[in-house]
C-alpha cells in the first residue's frame, strides 16, 4: 500500500500537508517521526491541539488570542485605555509586548487589505475597530501594519476610515535597523528615514 | 547552478517559509519566473524595499537543475514602487496590470516589449489623474502582445466582415461578434458602440509611449471596460481581483 495514497497514515500527510509550509515530503517525514514516537509524546501533540481549539478563541473587543471572553491585554485596568496599538496578527502583538515599550491597549485585524489578492475590507477586523472608537474615550490609534503592500494599503485604507472620529492616528516610523550599516540600507528605507528623522 | 543577471519587474511577493519570500517577476531575459529570496522578512535582510510588487530591480539569481524555483542572490532597486504605494487607487490599478501578466502569460518565455509595456504602464500611473482608465488601456495592450487581441476587423465568431447593425463585444469569442452571432453565443456579449469600437482599435494600434493621451468618456468607456473586463476573465481562465478596490475600500 502507498502511503501517499490511501489508509491511515496518508489520512495524517493529507492533514500535515494543510499546514502552512508544510509539502508533501516535509508531511511524511513529520507523519513518519509521530508515528514512530511513543504514543504519549505523539497523543500530547493531538491533546495540545484540542486544547488550543476547544480552550482558545479571539478576544471579544480586540480580536487577540484569548483563553476567556476578553484578552489578558483588555482585561489589564493598568493599561492606557486612550490608545490602540492596530496590529495584523497576534504574533506582532507579542513582539511589540517582548520590547516592553508600549503600555496601551491592542486591536488585531486579523489579515491586511491586498488589491493583489482581492482582499478587501469585509475580510478584515476594520468595522471592529471603527466600533470600539465610536464608543469613545479612545485619543490615538497607532497603526503598525506591515511595511509591505498589504500594510500600506490597510494603514490607508484605516486612516481614511478613522480619520473623521477625531482621533490621532499615527504610524509606526519606518527606518534603519540597530546595529546595521546605513551604506548597505536600501534606498527606500533610506528615503524614509530621512524623511522621518527627528530633532535630537 | 549559472549565475543570471536580468532586469525584472517584481509581480508578487509571498511569505514562505519562517523568513524567506517566494517572487514572482516579469523579468526581460527569461519572462515570467519564481524565485525565493532567503531571509527577505529579517530586519537584516539584504533585499529591503526591491523585492516589493511593482518595482523595477536589476536580479542575481542562480538556476537550479531540475527546479522551478530560481535562487535570488542579490537584487538592485532601479525604480521604487514607493508612489504607487502611497495611494489606493495607483495600488489597485498597478495590482490590475500585474494580476494580467501574472495571469496570461506563460511561465519562460520572454517578451522584452511586454516588459517595456508594463514598464511603461507602471510608470504612466504614477502620473495619471485616473489610474483605471490607465489600467485599462494597458490591458487592451498587454492583451495584444500576449496573442490575446480583440478582434476588431471582423466577426470574431464567423469571420464576416461586414456587421449589419451595432455589432457585439463576445468575450467568449475575444472580439466583435455580428449579431446572428451574438444570439449564439453561451455568455451574453456587451452591446457596443461605433465610438467604442473606433476607441478600442486605437487602444490596440497606439504605442505605449502615446497611449495615455488616448480618453473614453461616458457609454464608451463603459462598454470597453464592461468588454475587456468580460475578456480578460476569460482569457485568465478566472476572475481577477476587481479593478475598483477603492470602491470595495469604501466604509460600509
Amino acid at each position: 500500500m502507498a502511503v501517499d495514497q490511501q489508509g491511515l497514515l496518508a489520512r495524517l500527510i493529507k492533514e500535515l500537508v494543510r499546514l502552512p509550509g508544510i509539502g508533501h515530503k516535509s508531511a511524511q517525514r513529520l507523519a513518519f517521526h509521530l508515528m514512530k514516537a511513543e504514543r504519549e509524546d505523539a497523543l500530547r501533540l493531538a491533546d495540545a491541539i484540542r486544547a488550543v481549539k476547544d480552550g482558545l478563541a479571539f478576544c471579544r473587543q480586540c480580536r487577540n488570542i484569548a483563553e476567556a471572553d476578553l484578552c489578558e491585554f483588555c482585561l489589564d485596568p493598568k493599561r492606557d485605555q486612550t490608545k490602540i496599538f492596530v496590529v495584523e496578527e497576534p504574533s506582532t502583538l507579542y513582539a511589540v509586548e517582548r520590547a516592553g515599550a508600549y503600555r496601551g491597549l491592542y486591536h488585531v485585524l486579523l489579515g491586511a487589505l491586498s488589491p493583489l489578492d482581492g482582499i478587501g475590507p469585509g475580510d478584515i477586523k476594520a468595522e471592529e475597530l471603527v466600533e470600539r472608537v465610536k464608543l469613545g474615550g479612545v485619543e490615538e490609534i497607532i497603526l503598525a501594519t506591515n511595511p509591505t503592500i498589504e500594510g500600506e494599503a490597510t494603514a490607508i485604507y484605516l486612516t481614511r476610515l478613522l480619520k473623521p472620529f477625531g482621533v490621532r492616528v499615527s504610524r509606526i516610523a519606518y527606518g534603519i535597523p540597530v546595529g546595521m550599516d546605513i551604506e548597505y540600507a536600501d534606498e527606500v528605507t533610506l528615503l524614509k528615514s530621512i524623511e522621518g528623522r527627528r530633532d535630537l | 547552478m549559472p549565475l543570471v543577471k536580468t532586469t525584472a519587474i517584481i509581480l508578487r511577493s509571498r511569505k514562505w517559509g519562517d523568513a524567506d519570500r517566494i517572487v514572482t517577476v516579469y523579468s526581460k531575459s527569461l519572462g515570467k519566473i519564481r524565485g525565493v529570496a532567503r531571509g527577505a522578512r529579517r530586519q537584516k535582510s539584504r533585499f529591503g524595499a526591491a523585492i516589493e510588487p511593482f518595482s523595477v530591480c536589476r536580479l542575481n539569481l542562480f538556476e537550479k537543475t531540475g527546479d522551478s524555483l530560481f535562487r535570488i542572490s542579490q537584487v538592485d532597486l532601479v525604480r521604487s514602487s514607493q508612489v504607487l504605494r502611497e495611494d489606493l487607487r495607483l495600488m489597485a490599478s498597478a495590482a490590475r496590470m500585474v494580476n494580467v501578466v501574472t495571469a496570461i502569460t506563460p511561465d519562460g518565455d520572454p517578451d522584452p516589449r511586454l516588459f517595456d509595456s508594463l514598464e511603461q504602464g507602471l510608470a504612466s500611473l504614477q502620473e495619471s489623474e485616473d489610474p483605471t482608465f490607465t489600467a485599462l488601456l494597458f490591458q487592451i495592450r498587454l492583451l495584444g502582445l500576449t496573442g490575446f487581441r480583440p478582434q476588431t476587423d471582423h466577426c470574431a465568431a464567423c469571420g464576416k466582415t461586414h456587421f449589419v447593425g451595432e455589432p457585439q463585444f463576445s468575450p467568449i469569442a475575444g472580439g466583435l461578434v455580428c449579431l446572428t452571432c451574438a444570439a449564439r453565443q453561451r455568455v451574453r456579449c456587451v452591446a457596443f458602440s461605433r465610438g467604442s469600437l473606433l476607441f478600442l482599435q486605437q487602444a490596440i494600434r497606439l504605442a505605449p509611449t502615446v497611449l495615455t493621451r488616448l480618453r473614453a468618456t461616458g457609454q464608451v468607456r463603459n462598454e470597453v471596460e464592461e468588454a475587456i473586463e468580460g475578456y480578460v476573465t476569460v482569457v485568465a481562465g478566472k476572475r481577477l481581483p476587481p479593478v475598483d478596490f477603492l470602491s470595495l475600500a469604501s466604509p460600509g
